[in-house]
């Protein structure tokens, strides 16, 4: 196993789930889960657990206590059920979750105001005790669990996907929000790249603008459509001059972005060239032989990504696909 | 001596006085967002911050100046809607060489513009956001913007939103809902923290119009 500073758990694992994943891109899930199962990573999900506020807490709409008292809230189921390790699968949740058990452990006065709003309310069970989770070790994105368990991810190869041109891009709010602990860099990000390497797919070493975020901006995507998208442009256009088959992702938020938006910037720029957009755990669990449709659950996404499984000789049934609009 | 230098020692005298200790900066420091070694008046105004900021790349908006109006005590910024350019995306953050964090900062000032009309003004057309949460314990992409979202995403977007529940029945995923009891204890959990009160009063604003 690699050798790291900070704690990766491979058991007592809570999936922590994602509102983005789970109504945009539900094979993002359904392929964690796969690639967890081939793994042999013990873990569980919990429909106790609410959504992080995240997208909510950076549209400013919910305030700090507000956002830190569900994730003392969450917390408790995790720690009850004897799965306090938290793995979530956008990096949005992963800084949110840390951000409030570093408040929750550090800020004395807004834990008790917390704890004290529990108590009046009948909601006892979900009272915090300073230090019940550890925001460096108790909280991992899963790909620091794919990259740390990454020696083994070849054992299970069931297709060979080294004809790829891929490009990754790395979430900030993994990256830069707790930098401290982040894998591999944080200013020339590479985890995601140190995955595909194991199953003899290398990334591109480098890109102009790799280290820039999507530009999905939270608000920005929303209320300010344009300024949104002249960011993602400038990476956009960069990944079109190095052709590449497909970008990988780590977080729903980025997904969006470049896949939702595609044909949009496609206009925008006038610059034409195909290419997938992806979760690194998508792309694994190609590799370990999952069904496109019914694990990576590639009809979500707004570009096809048939032509990819053209390129890589995967036979498909595209019939399965009932959602994009055919022209036949 | 050169103009670092300088900087270093207006803003060194800055942190050892204590003569306003009720300044833009110190409410900054003082607010719950702030993390205790938010290096805010160690700010040396290299713009190291700005050179990677996508929204100043992109618009008037210039990072490095957020700070330096913070640092001059000008509350204006509070109603200044350029604050509301800023993409949340930590990258000064993760470059400054002091430890301050525009990004932090741009959240907090939104909140102080959210005391007042001004910022609930900005945040309203996100409240479906809020209701979705008060009703299900999850968020959704705002309902305000759908509108534009159709035409951006296309029909294939529209037959997922209908067809979500098959989709990840057919993937064998369990369903994305809260347990009831589960629901209901989010939706105290914000009654007693007071999000609900929030929420009102948001509201209230947008009504208002
Ligand atoms: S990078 Fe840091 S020190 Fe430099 S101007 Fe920006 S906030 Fe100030
Ligand atoms: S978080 Fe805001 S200020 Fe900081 S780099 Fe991103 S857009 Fe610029």
């Amino acid at each position: 196993m690699v050798d790291v500073d900070k704690f990766i758990p491979t058991e007592n694992i809570t999936l922590f789930r994602s509102c983005l994943v789970s109504a945009e891109y539900p094979g993002v899930e359904a392929s964690t889960k796969f690639v967890f199962d081939k793994l042999g990573v013990e873990y569980v999900i919990d429909r106790n657990q609410s959504c992080c506020t995240g997208l909510g807490h950076y549209y400013d709409i919910f305030d700090e206590l507000s956002t830190t008292a569900l994730a003392a809230r969450n917390f408790s189921y995790a720690i009850r059920n004897n799965h306090k390790q938290y793995v979530p699968m956008c990096a949005t949740c992963y800084a949110i979750l840390k951000t409030s058990a570093k408040i929750l452990n550090e800020k004395d006065d807004v834990r008790e105001e917390i704890n004290k709003a529990f108590r009046e309310n009948g909601l006892e069970e979900f009272q915090y005790n300073k230090g019940d989770i550890d925001p460096r070790d108790d909280i991992t994105h899963v790909v620091d669990v794919l990259y740390y368990l990454k020696d083994k991810i070849p054992e299970f190869k069931k297709r060979d996907i080294s004809n790829l041109t891929i490009a990754t891009h790395h979430g900030c709010h993994y990256c830069k929000v707790h930098y401290n602990d982040t894998l591999c860099g944080y200013r020339n990000p590479e985890i995601i790249d140190k995955i595909c390497e194991v199953m003899e797919a290398p990334a591109l070493q480098w890109y102009d603008h790799k280290p820039r975020h999507c530009g999905s901006g939270f608000r920005q995507r929303y209320a300010n459509r344009e300024l949104s998208l002249d960011a993602t442009v400038d990476k956009f256009e960069s990944l079109h001059k190095e052709k590449v088959d497909v970008l990988l992702v780590m977080c729903p938020n980025c997904q969006l972005q470049f896949d939702r938006y595609e044909q949009v910037l496609e206009d925008m720029t006038g610059d034409k060239h195909y290419f997938a957009v992806m979760n690194i755990a998508q792309l694994v669990a190609l590799y370990m032989g999952a069904d496109p449709y019914k694990v990576l659950g590639i009809q979500t996404h707004t570009v096809n990504v048939e032509p990819l499984l053209d390129k890589l000789g995967i036979e498909y049934d595209s019939t399965e696909d009932t959602l994009h609009v055919r022209n036949e | 001596m050169d103009y670092g230098c300088v900087i270093l020692k207006k803003l060194g005298r800055r942190e050892m006085t204590n003569e306003s200790e009720d300044d833009l900066a110190h409410k900054i420091l003082k607010d719950i967002k702030a993390p205790s070694d938010l290096g805010l008046l160690r700010c040396v105004q290299c713009g190291l911050c700005t050179s990677m900021c996508p929204a100043s790349r992109h618009s008037e908006y210039d990072a490095r100046e957020i700070i330096k109006r913070v640092l001059d005590n000008d509350e204006s910024i509070i109603e200044d809607e350029i604050i509301w350019n800023c993409f949340y995306c930590y990258t000064c953050h993760s470059v400054c060489p002091v430890g301050n964090s525009v990004c932090e900062v741009n959240q907090i000032l939104r909140q102080m513009a959210i005391d007042k009309d001004v910022g609930k003004k900005q945040i309203e057309s996100f409240m479906s956001f809020a209701d979705s949460f008060l009703e299900e314990g999850l968020g959704i992409i705002p309902k305000e913007y759908h509108g534009q979202l159709k035409i951006d995403y296309g029909k294939h977007w529209e037959n997922l939103q209908e067809n979500l529940q098959e989709v990840r029945e057919e993937l064998g995923l369990d369903s994305m809902f809260l347990l009831p009891e589960a629901k209901e204890s989010v939706d105290k959990t914000l009654d007693a923290i007071g999000f609900k009160k929030r929420v009102d009063s948001i509201k209230e604003v947008r009504n208002r119009k």
